[in-house]
């Protein structure tokens, strides 16, 4: 029954792609809060320069978790994560949230997965994928720029081995580098000088501070760059021992990371390759798809109309043009799945993230009576979000 | 290996992850993935520390054809300090006692935590071609190999018919 609506909406999901990210930016300014495009569009529409600005002051003010999310779906698609579509399968059974999210974006392709032999790739459903792929880092490209394109780059192996730790042979964890050249991370470096002697653990050379090591910034910071989901697991481990409540979240990055170290250490052939890309692309689908963002959206409606707060809600999902109320009563009906309480930042930066979309279909769209009304809909839209914004801020304030 | 891949994991997630574990792991899997000419290693069973290798005697030696098993044998704090390497299937060699073990200098004091298994098991091959009289373990197979090679090579391919094939 849900998937029925596939077709329907993953057209529409695309051009939400760059939005998150154009938010993410946001943050170092005001000016950057609105890409030239958006501004022209909203010119076009006739906003007012208030509304814009109270819009992009309460997204400004927030979106840490927005900036995370951008941060993830980045990483997600820069490391090239892997492994057998079975394992890819486990980790996305594990966490709650994914499971409806791989229903709603993987379209027809993720039932084809499915049906496939596991470790087998299908050349169709590749090739498939990679246009796809190919299409979702042009858009990203406008915006996040050359970062996004790390994860094509071919010696992306070769760099792996070269930043590895001979000790540990995972990716350097603040490297600290031997007067004789050679890098490892700084712990196993300081365990391998007191337990093996101040030799350098690959030439032998005499290294005189062995205990006293500084990490090699330029070093960690190349690393930091080119593997961050590596980096990120390195440091989620560090502090996993202690907590408990980062358990959903944690082990999953870890899990997908090492077995991305693990799998494309080397590249055995070309179905490593592909098997990995396919991967690659599926996680995107699976959480960081800005798929996820609408449902979350509508799930937070779905609460804020249980609050008696329905009709101020309501006209963002009608502009979303999208008939929604299966997935949100299916949703409901999952305690589990709803993670986080909603709160007045993310309706705001969301609802722009909604508008922004509306402006970028309403001046793609082919029909003008189409496009004015979506126009008038999302004019509209915008000034209860902000208004609603705003109230809701001092609300908040007030209690 | 997709079997002794998955046992592992689990192994791995059901303990704490040990920073030896997760490197001997990590060696298993570059192990499968990237096998040094003719040897094989693998754990023995559920016990990440406990592995059997086998290397095939290089051609163009006395020990050409056999099939050498050895057991490998990780410390807690691997890799700060080095496997116990052990040969299981007799051989006719001055660095290898009858007992198996071996006189290799990188796992001994040479060790180095930069070097791999698949390191230690290419070095263990390369004295099959290249014997050390000069740091025995076997000195009366020493002094054979440096006194009378041809009759050195002739038991040692006799002993790789009888042990190792």
């Amino acid at each position: 029954m849900v998937r029925e609506e596939e077709p329907k909406q993953s057209p529409k999901t695309q051009p939400r792609e760059s939005n998150p990210v154009e938010i993410g930016s946001g943050p170092s300014g005001n000016s950057l809060m609105f890409s030239p495009r958006f501004k022209s569009a909203a010119a076009m529409a006739g906003w007012d320069e208030e509304s814009l600005l109270i819009a992009s002051l309460v997204v400004d003010d927030t979106p840490e978790q927005d900036i995370k999310q951008k941060k993830r779906s980045v990483f997600r698609s820069k490391t090239p994560p892997t492994n057998s579509s079975r394992r890819k399968r486990r980790v996305q059974r594990k966490s709650p949230v994914s499971i409806p999210v791989a229903v709603l974006d993987l379209d027809s392709e993720e039932t084809t997965k499915e049906e496939s032999v596991k470790e087998k790739v299908e050349p169709e459903i590749v090739v498939v994928n990679e246009e796809k792929k190919t299409g979702e880092y042009e858009k990203m490209g406008e915006s996040s720029g050359a970062s996004c394109s790390s994860s094509n780059l071919p010696c992306m192996d070769k760099l792996r081995d070269e930043l590895s730790c001979a000790i540990c042979l995972e990716i350097c964890f603040e490297p600290s580098t031997t007067p004789c050249g050679h890098s490892f991370c700084k712990k196993c470096l300081r365990s391998a000088a007191d337990k093996c002697g101040k030799r350098c653990p690959k030439c032998r050379q005499l290294m005189s501070n062995g205990r006293s090591c500084t990490v090699n910034t330029v070093l960690w910071n190349t690393i930091q760059l080119l593997f961050p989901q590596e980096v990120e697991a390195r440091k989620a481990a560090g502090a996993l021992n202690s907590r408990e409540e980062g358990e959903r979240e944690i082990p999953d990055k870890a899990f997908s990371s090492s077995n991305s170290r693990n799998q494309s250490r080397r590249v055995s052939g070309r179905d490593v390759a592909v098997r990995r890309r396919r991967v690659v692309l599926s996680q995107d689908d699976d959480e960081d798809d800005p798929a996820p963002l609408a449902i979350r959206l509508q799930m937070r409606e779905a609460e804020n109309q249980n609050r008696g707060l329905g009709s101020l809600a309501r006209p963002v999902r009608i502009s979303s043009g999208r008939e929604i109320r299966p997935i949100i009563s299916s949703r409901d009906a999952n305690p589990t799945s709803s993670r986080r309480v909603p709160n007045q930042h993310e309706d705001a930066a969301l609802a722009l993230r909604l508008q922004r979309e509306e402006f970028m279909e309403a001046f793609r769209g082919t029909s003008s009576d189409q496009s004015s009304a979506s126009l008038s809909l999302a004019r509209a839209n915008l000034r209860a979000m902000a208004s609603r914004a705003t109230n809701r801020g001092a609300a908040t304030r007030f209690m | 290996m997709t079997t002794s891949s998955a046992s592992t994991s689990t192994w791995v997630s059901t303990t704490s992850v040990s920073s030896s574990g997760k490197r001997i792991q990590r060696e298993m899997v570059e192990l499968n993935m990237d096998p040094p000419p003719d040897c094989s290693a693998g754990p023995k069973g559920d016990n990440l520390y406990h592995w059997v290798a086998t290397i095939i005697g290089p051609p163009g030696t006395p020990y050409q054809g056999g099939i050498y098993f050895l057991d490998i044998t990780f410390p807690g704090d691997y890799p700060f300090k080095p496997p116990k390497i052990v040969f299981r299937t007799r051989v006719f060699h001055c660095n290898v006692d009858s007992s198996g073990n071996v006189s290799l200098e990188i796992v001994k004091d040479g060790w180095s935590p930069a070097l791999t298994i698949t390191k230690v098991l290419l070095a263990i091959r390369s004295i099959f071609t290249k014997p050390d009289p000069y740091n025995p373990l076997v000195p009366s197979i020493a002094h054979l190999y440096l006194a009378d090679k041809v009759k050195h090579d002739e038991l040692a391919s006799e002993w790789t018919m009888r042990f190792a094939k």
